[in-house]
C-alpha cells in the first residue's frame, strides 16, 4: 500500500494514497518524513525560497534515508516566467539563482548530477480563441501548444484551417501514428489535436484565468548535463541513469523552463519529440523521461479528465492520475530513491521513488506539502 | 445616475466607474461595462465550490466574471477580482448566455454556478442567462457576498435557487479593516431574505486573532435564521495583501466549533487538505450520511452518498438537501 502524508502546516495526516482512507499507524520512516514536512513548509510556487525549499528539503531526505538515486524537479522560474511581468536581466537572475541552488545540492550532497531542462520559454505572443466552436475545443492546464477538439464539426474545421496561428490540424489515426503502435485504448485521444504556431497559446472553455507572460518554446531538442554517459534522447536518458547507478549515487535533476540556449553547463542534444512533435513540460514529458518510452497517449492533450473523475475514482490526493503508472525509474531498482520538488503530483506519479516530498498547490494556491511512500522494505 | 445593484449605490456618470468598476451610466440607464465576459468557465464538482447539500455528487459549470465591490485584504482571486476589470478583459472568454448553456450541455454539466467573484457586478448578463438555463432545465448557483440592496437581492432570488453566501465577519471594524465596507447589516438582513427565497449555506473564513472570536455570534445568528443552515468555516490560506499572516490553527477552531454543533448541527470546518469535518451526520442519531474528502482548495468531492432520498437510512429523519443526488457522469438532468 502507497501512503500519502499531508503536511497543511501545524495538521498532518496519513492516508491510503490509492483510496483516500486514513492510516492511523505511524512508524518510524513516516515520522521521519513527517517530521522533515513539519520542518519544512512550502514557500508557494512563485516565492523567492520555492527553489530552495527542494534543495533544503532533499538534503534532509538524504540524511534521513540514504537514497542511491535522488530525482529533483526545480520549477519555480517556470511558474514566475508564465505569469510574472519580467525584464531580461529579472529573468536572468532567476535563472542563475536556479542553477546556484542545484549547485548547491550537488556540493553538498555529493551526488552525480544528471541534469534536464524542460525547454525554454517565449514571450506570449496572443490567444487563439476556441471557445465558440460548434465542437468542444479542451487543452491542458499548463499547455500552450496543444489542444484536442471533439465533436467538431464541417465549419470548424474549415474555420480552423484558415487561421494562421494554427500550425497544424493532426488527425487521431495520424496522431497515433506518429509514435508508432499504442497498444492503449484511444477513445481518450480527441479528435483531432490542435497545434498552435510558437508563442500562441489556445483560449479554451475549462482553461484557468491567469494572465499569461511566457510560454513553452519550440524544443526539439532539450539540454542534458551528464558528464557520466551520452544519450541522444529524452526516452535514453532512464538508461544513462540506470547505468551510471552501478557505479555512483545519482541525482536526476529537472530544471523547468529552460532549453537549450540558457543551461550554463556543458551540455549534450535530447531529442525531446518525434517528428513535428515536442513535448511542453507536463506529466507526458515527465513520464517519458522516466519510462524510457514515449507517453503521449496516457493522459493525452485535451482529452475529458473529468469524465473520469466520479466520485469513485481512486488516486483522490493524485489529481488525474488514475493509476501508479508502471514500470518507471526508480520503481524497479534495488536500491533506495526519493523524490523532490515543486511540481505536485507529478513528484509522486513520475519517478516511482521510494519516497517522495512534493508541494500540494493547485493553480498556485500553496496547501502545503505532501509525502508519499511507495515502499518500505528496502535495505 | 445611482446604480443600486449594492449597498455602495455608487453615483455613476462624469466618467465615475464606481466602486465595482463594472458598470457606467449611458443616456439615463446603467449598463454593463463587460457583459457576456467571463473570467471561468470550468466544469467542477459542485462539493467544490463549496456547495454539501446542493445537487450532491454533480457537476456543475463554475463561471466567474471580472471586478468586486469588496475589497477583501485576504482574496485568493486577486489576480480577477481586484484587478481594473478592463485591464484583465484580454484573458476573458466571450461567450452568449445561449453560446454558454452550450458549453455546460457539451462538459455535461447539470447546473451553472457563479464563483470566483460577485454575482452583484454582472447582474444583467446573469438575468439573461437565467432565462437561458431555465429553458434548458439547468439549475443556477453562486456565491456571493449579498451586499446587495433589497431590490437586487430580489434580483439574485430569480437568478439562482442555492447560494453560498459569504459572512466574513460582524464587528464594523472588522468589516472596516478586512473587508472594507462599513457593516455587515445589509448582509445579515440578506441572509434571512435569500434564506426565504432558495436554499443557502453560508461560508467565513477565520483569520486567526480577528474574527476568530466571533465564531460563536455568528453561529447564534445562522441558528435563529435556521438551524439547518449549513454553515463552511474554511480556515483561511492567506493571500494577497496578507501572504504573511498566520495560518489558523486548526485543533482550536475545531474545538470552538464542536460547541455549536449543538445547535447548529451541519457546521464544516474546510479548505484544507484531508480535513476531518467535511461529513454530514444526521442530527437525529449521529449516523454518517454523506461523507467528502477535502482537497482544500484543490476542491472537495463526494465519496459516499447513504441518504435514502434526503433521509437519514439509521432513523429516518430529513436531511437538508436541494436537488437530489446527481451521478457524475448524468449530464445534464431537469430538475
Ligand atoms: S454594483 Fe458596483 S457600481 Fe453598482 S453600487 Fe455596487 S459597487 Fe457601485
Amino acid at each position: 500500500m502507497s501512503l500519502a502524508i499531508i503536511d497543511a502546516r501545524e495538521w498532518q495526516r496519513v492516508f491510503d494514497l490509492r483510496t483516500g482512507a486514513g492510516v492511523e499507524e505511524i512508524n518510524p520512516l513516516l515520522k521521519m518524513v513527517m517530521d522533515i514536512q513539519a520542518r519544512r513548509p512550502y514557500p508557494g510556487d512563485l516565492d523567492d525560497a520555492g527553489n530552495r525549499w527542494v534543495t533544503d528539503t532533499a538534503l534532509d531526505l538524504i540524511a534521513g534515508y540514504d537514497p542511491s538515486l535522488v530525482y529533483l524537479t526545480y520549477a519555480r522560474q517556470f511558474f514566475v516566467g508564465r505569469y510574472s511581468v519580467l525584464t531580461e536581466s529579472e529573468w536572468a537572475g532567476m535563472v542563475s539563482s536556479v542553477f546556484e541552488e542545484v549547485n548547491r545540492f550537488v556540493a553538498r550532497s555529493g551526488f552525480t548530477p544528471v541534469i534536464v531542462g524542460t525547454g525554454g520559454m517565449i514571450p506570449f505572443v496572443d490567444f487563439i480563441d476556441v471557445t465558440r466552436l460548434d465542437g468542444l475545443v479542451l487543452s491542458t492546464h499548463w499547455s500552450a501548444r496543444y489542444a484536442g477538439l471533439h465533436d467538431g464539426s464541417r465549419r470548424d474545421l474549415q474555420g480552423l484551417a484558415a487561421l494562421p496561428e494554427i500550425e497544424r490540424i493532426v488527425p487521431r489515426h495520424e496522431f497515433r501514428s506518429l509514435f508508432g503502435e499504442y497498444p492503449g485504448d484511444d477513445s481518450r485521444i480527441p479528435e483531432y489535436l490542435l497545434v498552435a504556431r510558437p508563442g500562441h497559446m489556445f483560449r479554451t472553455v475549462g482553461g484557468a484565468f491567469r494572465k499569461v507572460r511566457r510560454v513553452p518554446a519550440p524544443a526539439y531538442a532539450i539540454p542534458l548535463a551528464a558528464e557520466s554517459g551520452v544519450a541522444s534522447s529524452i526516452t535514453d536518458i532512464r538508461r544513462l541513469v540506470v547505468e551510471s547507478l552501478r557505479e555512483r549515487k545519482i541525482a536526476l535533476i529537472v530544471v523547468e523552463g529552460l532549453g537549450m540556449d540558457d543551461f550554463p553547463w556543458p551540455h549534450q542534444r535530447c531529442e525531446n519529440g518525434r517528428g513535428w512533435f515536442y513535448y511542453e513540460p507536463g506529466d507526458a514529458q515527465y513520464l517519458t523521461l522516466t519510462t524510457g518510452r514515449h507517453q503521449v497517449f496516457e493522459y493525452p492533450t485535451g482529452y475529458k479528465y473529468f469524465d473520469e473523475d466520479a466520485e469513485k475514482k481512486e488516486y483522490p490526493l493524485s489529481g488525474y492520475f488514475t493509476s501508479v503508472p508502471a514500470d518507471t525509474i526508480a520503481s524497479g531498482l534495488g536500491v533506495r530513491s526519493v523524490a523532490v520538488g515543486n511540481r505536485s503530483m507529478l513528484m509522486h506519479m513520475a519517478p516511482g521513488a521510494d519516497i517522495s516530498i512534493e508541494c500540494f498547490a493547485r493553480n498556485l494556491f500553496n496547501q502545503g506539502t505532501m509525502a508519499v511512500i511507495h515502499r518500505m522494505d528496502k535495505k | 445616475m445611482r446604480c443600486n445593484f449594492c449597498e455602495w449605490r455608487c453615483e455613476l456618470g462624469n466618467g465615475s466607474p464606481g466602486v465595482c468598476r463594472m458598470y457606467v451610466e449611458e443616456g439615463g440607464v446603467i449598463r454593463e461595462r463587460f457583459p457576456y465576459r467571463w473570467s471561468s468557465c470550468i466544469p467542477s464538482r459542485v462539493e467544490s465550490v463549496p456547495f454539501y447539500h446542493a445537487w450532491p455528487g454533480s457537476r456543475c459549470l463554475v463561471i466567474g466574471t471580472a471586478g468586486c465591490n469588496f475589497r477583501c485584504r485576504y482574496c485568493s482571486n486577486s489576480f480577477v477580482a481586484k484587478q481594473d476589470p478592463a485591464m484583465v478583459q484580454d484573458g476573458m472568454i466571450e461567450l452568449t448566455p445561449p453560446q454558454l448553456i452550450r458549453k455546460a450541455k457539451q462538459l455535461g454539466c447539470h447546473s451553472i454556478v457563479f464563483n470566483v467573484n460577485e454575482p452583484a457586478v454582472s447582474l444583467p448578463s446573469l438575468l439573461e442567462l437565467a432565462v437561458e438555463a431555465r429553458a434548458a432545465g439547468m439549475p443556477m448557483g453562486c456565491l456571493t457576498n449579498a451586499y446587495t440592496t433589497e431590490e437586487s437581492t430580489e434580483l439574485l432570488g430569480t437568478v439562482f435557487s442555492f447560494f453560498n453566501i459569504g459572512l466574513k465577519g460582524l464587528s464594523d471594524a472588522f468589516n472596516r479593516d478586512y473587508i472594507g465596507i462599513p457593516s455587515a447589516e445589509p448582509v445579515l438582513r440578506n441572509i434571512r431574505r435569500l434564506a426565504a427565497l432558495g436554499h443557502v449555506e453560508v461560508t467565513t473564513p477565520v483569520i486567526e486573532s480577528a474574527n476568530d472570536g466571533e465564531l460563536e455570534e455568528i453561529a447564534r445568528f445562522l441558528a435563529d435564521v435556521d438551524p439547518e443552515i449549513p454553515w463552511h468555516v474554511f480556515r483561511l490560506l492567506p493571500e494577497d495583501e496578507m501572504k504573511e499572516a498566520r495560518y489558523p490553527n486548526i485543533d482550536a477552531i475545531a474545538g470552538a466549533l464542536e460547541k455549536i454543533r449543538g445547535y447548529l448541527p451541519h457546521v464544516y470546518f474546510h479548505n484544507f487538505v484531508g480535513s476531518d469535518w467535511v461529513n454530514t451526520l444526521c442530527p437525529g442519531c449521529g449516523a454518517t450520511v454523506i461523507e467528502r474528502f477535502s482537497l482544500g482548495c484543490g476542491g472537495d468531492r463526494l465519496r459516499s452518498f447513504d441518504c435514502r432520498g434526503n433521509e437519514c437510512p439509521s432513523c429516518g429523519r430529513k436531511i437538508r438537501l436541494h436537488g437530489e443526488k446527481v451521478p457524475w457522469n448524468a449530464g445534464e438532468v431537469l430538475p
